[in-house]
């Protein structure tokens, strides 16, 4: 009896198991939320022209309405001493690699939201408070959020932050790429104020084949290596450096999409509410047969009584 | 094939319009036009130029003084959070002159005159060709790279004043054309290296003979160094262990390094170049006045001038000489025999007597009359 | 044997001194709540951007869902394998899902940021969320435990509704109420039932899901794809185990004879469960060749054979001892160890496999965090022993042989 029970359960557990690992590894496609714009911008940051100068903060700040210092307290370049990372505060810092060897500059990397094409944060919020618009920006909808922070989990580039310090309606708060200036027609606001142009505003496409195009002119100055153009298959914004990315401590990323195949498994377990049901009716199948079963059990018994 | 008749017919006169002005500034540029088009027929539509910089194409230098002395840079004024920066161009240019000379700046320039930056960059930061800077990023890529080798600072005051604080009165500018404002650099005459190699301590380098003798550039050695070379206010980093090629780099350009050590290296300070004994040729005596490329024809190619004189003169005979210049003029007898006569060796230096004379030679006795040259 | 078992509530001296004990841990732990509720989570915890989750997603609510598993395992068997000798454990495996599940929304709550929008997930959907459909899923499987409770009201109250004063009015109507409600839930309890099993089945597995998309954030001794079905397969083998462990442990209380009999049934059941899952989760390793990071000396290396090994190997070899199987203490023994492997396994998946790109201070939690996790399981310890003494929940033997009227409604 006991054997008999065990050997189902185990059957139909098998049964789910093989079912969940069958449809997982079954690649079904996602069906996006958005289609990727064609013309969508972005911004290519060439990290060997960037200065440090942190207008950007500045003008990030003030165009955020998020407190900040006058813009000459920027010159100071102390703040480099340690390493930064965008917060709620500040949703852009720069950060400052010391020179080495043969190095003349140090190199200032500016940090922001990527502004990835597969949004980790668009795929993993619970509402969809995340949307990746047409223009390439992702963005942050406050009236949806509900607070559990897995985007930030989900983030592989650790951008979204979060107010912790406020006990009544925090914020998730990340980069924006200035969705309300840049639906008015204006630059984003770090674009705008860079002194450098360190920051070079343009359809992702035309700023891809810029980048390359000033590797090849400048082999010395550039490694061959467009951060973005396919990590976490592709961001909106872009990076070019004179060494390694790794060394600016940019994360190592594959050319799978952020939210990877966790997407996949998802609507593989949820493929049009097919295996739920499936499964339903397959339980209910078994609990009809063993109901059955032990009746006639009980019939028998009472007529051997 | 009639489109293309067409076609043709129809560019035709662009063509011709086109060709016409190219007399006065390509053509003397002497460049192929695919130095600068990347296709075959370019037009005044589409010239289909090459991406910038193309720095190595074409060169235009001029003088810092004819260059415009102060520029205030107020393009920008209405976007901009300061006030427009008067910018001393003879100054800069005159720290360029020491380098690249224009085009340190002035990284690309089209047939004609040296052109300003806002020719080619555009004021406004949201456009559509990002091939190349806006005029902002453009000031400040081509400013910051040497003010922050100079001072290592990037504070924004140092050039600019916001806008409030700023004396908003128009600039006078003095016309002082003589007056240089950075003074002039020394060049030194030698320089004595002490290297550590065993063998030929000393590499004794004459800065003048350089320049002047062998008429080298300043910026064939002197590229890309900016004022940081000289007024550095960061500590240079300690020495670093460089590559044999690359302590070599400047001088392997014209020299051998890799097998003729003991041309520049020796045990002790060698004396300037001097031609009679680095290459037997003495040219104390006729040709002390030439410059070095008046022989040395090719560029920078100092070798393989025979030391006859017909390699350069040709045979001599009485239409191409004139023996007064050897300060000496011939009498009558002697000014009608053929040079052969007298010089027998290609070098023409002493004339052999005893052919005709038997108690005459020479210079005891002399065919002429010696006059001051 | 099962014949005369009636569940019947069990009146008690409520408060012993352990139970004192454990009020105070309640409190403190709501304290905490209430610090956190005026001064926000960043005040109480020690979360932060590096670290946006910490145990009360760790624990709390992935442990605490992997926990709650006796629910839907033993109403599996109990009734979809329609195994009547398991009835009398399905009321305690409900209650302790119930309490369980109600605290993982607790939980959920507290560490929101926004509360007060725990609503939102129900109207503003996004299918490719993982964390949607384990939202989903524990909201209605919540609904649905409640469901499957409301047997167990009807039958303490119907023919006893007595409220007092003014509400005495309302006694008979409430009655009727009652077994109108009572006679719906005899016919489509079965719905409910099977519901359970796959919503469980679903989201136990999502929450596997959950983690995926940190990706290269997460230590690739756990990070794997298979990562759902792992989960899966542990939350199947953790809840006989915490029948077994809870049942003991009841008994003790309330000082009763352990159900050894199927206790040891239960427990022949625990070891296939467990060696299916620990082939997978070894299997997997050797796949994807993750067994060159045990060579290394860490946290997570340490971490990681501590839960395969105490976790899953060890209970593994005493369920299938036949001395352990005869005893209770050994048993309980046992099932505690898988307990705590799947504990450590959500704690691992969750915070020490979470390893971010940038760390400024590596996260360990806070007084208040702890207290409040701890707070949380003492509250479902007491609540337990409440439901226990007013519900008809725990069976005994029953000397006069007559059958119970209301049981749980099986088909």
């Amino acid at each position: 009896m006991i054997n008999e029970s065990r050997r189902k359960f185990l059957k139909t557990s098998a049964l789910i198991g093989a079912g969940i690992t069958g449809l997982s590894t079954k690649s079904v496609k996602a069906e996006p939320k958005y289609v990727l714009d064609e013309n969508r911008m972005g911004v290519l940051i060439d990290t060997t022209v960037c200065i440090g100068c942190r207008k950007c903060e500045w003008a990030c700040k003030t165009a955020h309405d998020l407190p900040t210092q006058p813009i000459e307290s920027y010159d100071d370049r102390t703040v480099f001493e340690k390493m930064r990372r965008p917060d709620a505060k500040a949703l852009t810092v720069v950060n400052e690699y010391p020179p080495k060897e043969t190095d003349q500059f140090p190199i200032n990397v500016k940090v922001q939201c990527m502004h990835c094409d597969k949004p980790a944060c668009v795929s993993a919020c619970i509402v969809g408070a995340f949307s990746k618009e047409e223009n390439g920006s992702v963005i942050w909808d406050t009236d949806k959020c509900i607070g559990c922070r897995y985007c930030m989990v989900a983030c592989p580039f650790q951008i979204p932050a979060f107010e912790f310090e406020k006990a009544w309606h925090p914020d998730i708060r990340k980069c924006d790429f200035c969705f309300d200036r840049t639906k008015e027609g204006k630059l984003p606001a770090c674009v705008e104020i860079c002194p450098m142009e360190v920051l070079t505003y343009g359809t992702r496409k035309s700023l891809i084949e810029r980048a390359h195009q000033k590797i090849s002119l400048y082999p010395d100055r550039y490694i061959k290596h467009i951060y973005g153009e396919f990590e976490v298959g592709g961001t909106s914004w872009l990076y070019l450096a004179s060494k390694d990315f790794h060394e600016l401590q940019f994360p190592k990323l594959g050319t799978n999409t952020a939210p990877g195949v966790s997407e996949a498994i998802q609507h593989g377990i949820f493929a049009y509410f097919v295996p739920p049901v499936a499964l339903y009716a397959l339980l209910g199948g078994v609990m009809w047969i063993n109901k059955k079963k032990a009746e006639s059990n009980k019939n028998k018994e009472v007529h051997h009584e | 094939m009639k489109k293309l008749i067409i076609i043709i017919l129809f560019l035709a006169p662009i063509l011709i319009q086109s060709q016409t002005k190219l007399n006065s500034t390509h053509a003397n540029l002497n460049l192929t036009c695919s130095n600068c088009h990347s296709c075959t027929i370019p037009t005044k539509e589409n010239p289909c130029l090459k991406p910038c910089p193309r720095e190595s194409l074409i060169r235009i230098d001029q003088k810092p003084e004819e260059g415009p002395r102060v520029i205030v840079i107020d393009k920008l004024r209405d976007t901009d959070i300061y006030a427009p920066v008067k910018f001393s161009h003879l100054a800069h240019a005159e720290m360029a002159d020491m380098t690249g000379g224009c085009r340190t700046c002035h990284h690309y320039n089209p047939p004609g005159n040296v052109i300003g930056c806002s020719d080619c960059h555009e004021t406004t930061r949201k456009r559509a060709d990002i091939t190349k800077p806006d005029l902002k990023g453009a000031y400040h890529q081509q400013c910051m790279n040497c003010h922050r080798s100079w001072s290592g600072k990037t504070d924004c005051n140092d050039c600019h004043v916001v806008k409030e604080k700023a004396d908003l009165k128009p600039v006078k500018v003095k016309d002082e054309k003589s007056k240089r404002i950075h003074p002039e650099v020394k060049a030194p005459e030698k320089i004595s290296f002490n290297t550590k190699t065993d063998k030929g301590k000393f590499v004794t380098f004459y800065h003048n003979d350089h320049t002047g003798l062998f008429g080298l550039e300043c910026s064939q050695c002197h590229s890309n160094e900016s004022c940081a070379k000289c007024h550095s206010q960061i500590k240079k980093p300690a020495e670093i262990k460089k590559s044999f090629a690359e302590q070599h780099k400047k001088c392997s350009s014209c020299h051998e390094v890799k097998t003729g050590c003991n041309k520049c290296h020796s045990n002790k300070e060698s004396g300037p170049f001097n031609h009679k004994i680095s290459t037997g040729f003495d040219l104390a005596k006729f040709h002390s006045k030439l410059n070095c490329a008046r022989c040395h024809t090719t560029p920078s190619k100092f070798t393989g001038l025979i030391k006859d004189c017909v390699t350069c003169h040709g045979t001599w005979s009485w239409d191409n000489f004139d023996h007064k210049k050897t300060g000496l003029v011939l009498n009558e007898t002697h000014g009608e025999l053929d040079c052969e006569s007298c010089h027998k060796d290609k070098s023409y230096a002493n004339p052999t007597c005893t052919d005709c004379h038997d108690d005459l030679t020479y210079p005891k006795n002399l065919p002429g009359k010696l006059i001051k040259r | 044997m099962s014949e005369n078992m009636k569940p019947v509530p069990l009146p008690r001296r409520y408060f012993t001194p352990t139970v004192i004990v454990i009020a105070v841990i309640a409190a403190v732990g709501l304290l905490f709540v209430l610090a956190r509720l005026i001064f926000g989570i960043g005040a109480v915890t020690n979360l932060s951007n590096e670290f946006p989750w910490g145990i009360w997603i760790g624990i709390d609510v992935a442990a605490g869902v992997a926990l709650a598993a006796g629910g839907f395992t033993t109403a599996a068997l109990g009734h979809i394998m329609h195994k009547e000798e398991y009835h009398l454990i399905t009321r305690p495996a409900l209650l302790t899902a119930m309490l369980g599940y109600t605290f993982v929304a607790v939980s959920v709550g507290i560490d929101l940021g926004r509360y007060y929008y725990i609503w939102h997930p129900l109207i503003m959907w996004n299918g490719n969320s993982a964390l949607f459909e384990v939202g989903m899923c524990v909201m209605i499987y919540l609904t649905v435990l409640y469901i499957e409770f409301l047997p167990i009201v009807t039958e303490r109250f119907i023919g006893r509704v007595n409220l007092p004063g003014f509400f005495k009015r309302f006694n008979v109507s409430l009655d009727k109420l009652l077994r109108a409600l009572d006679r719906g839930l005899d016919k489509t309890m079965f719905i409910f039932i099977i519901a359970g099993v796959v919503l469980s089945c679903l989201h136990q597995s999502s929450l596997g899901t959950l983690m995926i998309i940190a990706g290269p954030k997460m230590h690739p001794l756990w990070q794997t794809p298979i990562l759902p079905l792992l989960f899966l397969l542990s939350a199947m083998s953790v809840g006989f185990p915490m029948v077994i462990f809870e049942s003991y442990l009841t008994s003790k209380s309330f000082g009763l004879k352990p159900e050894t009999n199927i206790m040891a049934n239960l427990g022949s059941m625990v070891a296939p469960l467990l060696g299916i899952y620990l082939s997978f989760k070894l299997g997997d390793m050797v796949i994807r060749q993750t067994f060159v990071y045990l060579t290394e000396f860490n946290t997570a290396s340490v971490m990681f054979v501590i839960e395969i090994v105490i976790g899953v190997v060890v209970p593994l070899r005493l369920f299938l001892s036949p001395q352990i199987q005869k005893s209770p203490m050994g048993l309980s023994i046992a099932a505690f160890l898988v307990i705590f492997g799947v504990f450590l396994n959500r704690m691992n998946n969750f915070i020490v496999a979470y390893n971010p790109p940038y760390v400024f201070q590596s996260y360990f939690p806070s007084i208040g965090e702890i207290s409040v996790t701890a707070g949380f399981i003492a509250l479902e310890i007491l609540l337990f022993r409440a439901f226990v003494m007013i519900f008809p929940i725990v069976s005994v033997p029953q000397h006069s042989g007559t059958k119970a009227k209301f049981s749980i409604r099986s088909v």
